[in-house]
């Protein structure tokens, strides 16, 4: 009995072993290559590099094409953290109002924004940056922030209103009868609570921001204004000479903002998703 | 609040446009890594030191996501106002009139055409109209590894002819057993284009193909026996090692390309890498032509004289010749030619060009929709060399998509 418990607990351990080098395979690859000289990083079948390098990394501290590699985190970091406060404010304020008050048209008005998810990204475009291009805003962040701040992703505002109508609506109630109205319950009692949903969003938005790549590719026509995700394919282009080194270095570096708001909050995650009904 | 915040933002980032004093801007977008954009930026401050009046504001991507943002803001009306180009897009541009036309420029003086190298300034001309100007110029060459070819004792020649080369891979092949003798070509449009030339057809015609179903079923039935026999490298095998060519990932010994890819092969590989010339079928034609990237001018653009004035400027002025060197190729004009003093790789590429100068040929422009023909042959040649389609069936699948795409 202990003996097949064992053998299992082993089997399993294994398994388990096996997927995770299976996935951490391409992450030491990418770590490896980045302390490799450029020439050996493509072709090259050694996992990890027989004499480390540091030279990549040292590449980076002298910048990209006379920009220096800070202003492209600051970029990222503004687009990202820009987008954070748009879509959190905005999406909640919208989802208060799907859950919170009735109103005349609200459940077309729901419908329509589910709707919305399913518009393909590559129809829009073109319509958008026609639209963007006449009012001006060209070569801005304008075009990047301002639909975070018009509460524009459906999937948040669904997300926070599903959780939401997990709130006790005695809440509302008991602060209603204090004399409270829409503004004060929606900022103080239902924001607080919704804290977990909001965080999943932030999470969210923020990984999407800081990797967006064609967004700002499209609306940024200068090197100085770039975020991170465009300044690493400056390194590369296939008819001159190629910096994977480089390329490599700093995508290592751009994973770390990334990561460490992944960390710091990745337990409120799980609570966001799994308490706003969206399990399943 | 949301409104607030977005306010502070947009006044924050959102002085992009307004030329300063009078000021004209232009906008200025090419492809290339950071090493071009260096270059550029410098030549760029050349020129606006001698033209304070105007502005260049400058944007560069790699290849694809270049053209992705180009066509976007052409579709938005917001193209840059001088752009890299090749000539391989000036039909199709030219068909959904992006392209500035600059032969007025010419003529109110603005831009001149004179002093170009082997009447490269035809090459910009389409259907009557200049929709673009040379700034470098680029030959199609073999590239091999000198040590391997040595080992075997091939020697490549002036006028050797596909015998002689195909009998020089199979000793390759045969001889050190470790590299196949070449990359493998089926898939490579513009080789095939020149062994058409060298039977006086060519791969594209005015508005179409220029060669049969027959024609492109005895190649790539060729290119898949030579790949059984281990002549070419292992199709799977070069996939592989993509995006690092075979031969500088040490997979074949010889490889066709574009010459100024020497730059490249030999920055990414220890192996000695030299051009030689490509081989014929009579002893004496190459078919081969000088290509060209080019700058061209939006049609929308509201500065016309300007634009047509940095174009000539960046075409012409010695020292950009010498700040540029052969980044986008030879260069084209003779007074940037002879101000630039090749060095070590560079000056190999040159040595090429003018060993092969007297068997250069005029170049015919391609037709709209040749890209995606392109592409179509580079992937339909690879199904084949790999088997995953019969040689029939791809050349049936190629010429069907080929005509949809040029739209005959």
């Amino acid at each position: 009995m202990t003996r097949t418990r064992a053998v299992r607990s082993i089997a399993w351990h294994l398994g388990a072993l096996a997927l995770l080098a299976v996935l951490l395979y391409p992450v030491v690859w990418v770590i490896g290559s980045s302390l490799k000289p450029n020439e050996e990083i493509v072709g090259s079948l050694q996992l990890l590099p027989p004499d480390p390098i540091l030279d990549n990394y040292r590449r980076l501290a002298d910048g990209i094409a006379g920009i220096s590699v800070s202003t492209f985190f600051v970029n990222s970091l503004v687009l990202a953290l820009g987008s954070v406060a748009g879509v959190v404010l905005s999406a909640s304020l919208a989802a208060y109002a799907f859950a919170r008050i009735r109103f005349t048209g609200r459940n077309a008005l729901f419908t329509v924004m589910i709707g919305t998810l399913l518009l393909p990204y590559h129809v829009l475009i073109i319509p958008q940056y026609i639209m963007f291009q006449k009012a001006g805003f060209i070569n801005t962040y304008v075009p990047l922030l301002l639909g975070k701040y018009l509460a524009v992703d459906a999937f948040f505002v669904f997300l926070i209103v599903q959780f939401m109508r997990g709130l006790p609506r005695e809440l509302d109630e008991a602060a209603r009868l204090d004399g409270c109205g829409h503004p004060r319950i929606y900022w103080n009692i239902t924001l607080p609570l919704c804290r977990p949903a909001l965080i999943t969003s932030a999470i969210f938005t923020f990984i999407w921001a800081w990797n967006d790549f064609m967004g700002p590719l499209l609306y940024l026509n200068e090197p100085e204004k770039y975020p991170v995700s465009l300044g690493l394919k400056m390194f590369i282009d296939q008819d001159s000479i190629q910096d994977y080194g480089g390329m490599i270095a700093m995508s290592l570096v751009a994973l770390l903002p990334v990561l460490l708001f992944f960390l710091v909050f990745q337990r409120y995650l799980v609570e966001g998703a799994a308490t706003s009904g969206l399990k399943g | 609040m949301g409104l607030v915040a977005l306010g502070l933002l947009a006044s924050g980032c959102g002085s992009g446009d307004g030329g300063s004093g009078g000021k004209t801007e232009i906008r200025y977008s090419w492809w290339g890594a950071q090493h071009r954009a260096d270059l550029i930026k410098k030549t760029i401050a050349l020129f606006e030191k001698k033209h304070p009046d105007i502005k260049v504001k400058a944007d560069f991507q790699e290849y694809e996501d270049f053209w992705k943002k180009f066509n976007t803001q052409a579709a938005g009306g917001n193209p840059p106002d001088v752009f890299q180009n090749s000539h391989a897009f000036l039909r199709k541009y030219d068909k959904k009139n992006v392209l500035l036309d600059l032969k007025p420029q010419v003529e109110q003086g603005n831009l001149k055409t004179d002093d170009f190298r082997n009447g490269l300034e035809k090459a910009g001309e389409v259907d009557g109209k200049l929709l673009g100007i040379p700034v470098g110029a680029n030959t199609f060459g073999l590239f091999y590894n000198t040590e391997e070819y040595k080992k075997a004792g091939v020697t490549p020649k002036d006028g050797w002819t596909w015998k002689d080369y195909y009998a020089g891979i199979e000793k390759i092949s045969k001889g050190s057993g470790k590299l196949a003798g070449d990359s493998g070509n089926a898939s490579v449009m513009y080789l095939y284009d020149l062994v058409l030339r060298q039977q006086d057809k060519a791969f594209f015609t005015e508005d179409g193909l220029g060669f049969s179903k027959a024609d492109l079923k005895k190649w790539w039935a060729d290119n898949l026996r030579r790949t059984k026999a281990g002549h070419f490298t292992s199709p799977k095998k070069v996939q592989q090692a993509r995006p690092k060519p075979a031969l500088s990932g040490k997979l074949s010994a010889g490889e066709f390309s574009w010459d100024n890819f020497l730059v490249r092969y030999t920055s990414e590989t220890d192996a000695s890498i030299d051009l030689a010339p490509i081989p014929t079928t009579d002893g004496k034609r190459t078919g081969q032509y000088l290509s060209s990237l080019m700058l061209s001018g939006s049609a929308r653009t509201k500065h016309r004289a300007e634009v047509a004035k940095f174009i000539d400027f960046m075409v012409h002025d010695p020292e950009v010749g010498k700040i540029m060197g052969y980044d986008r190729g030879v260069l084209a004009t003779e007074p940037q030619f002879e101000a630039y003093r090749p060095k070590g790789v560079d000056k190999e590429i040159a040595d090429y060009e003018e060993r092969v100068k007297d068997r250069i040929e005029p170049i015919t422009p391609h037709p709209a929709g040749a890209d995606i023909v392109e592409a179509a042959f580079l992937r339909i040649g690879d199904e084949v060399l790999i088997g995953s389609t019969s040689v029939d069936d791809g050349v049936d699948k190629f010429f069907s998509e080929a005509e949809t795409a040029l739209g005959s």
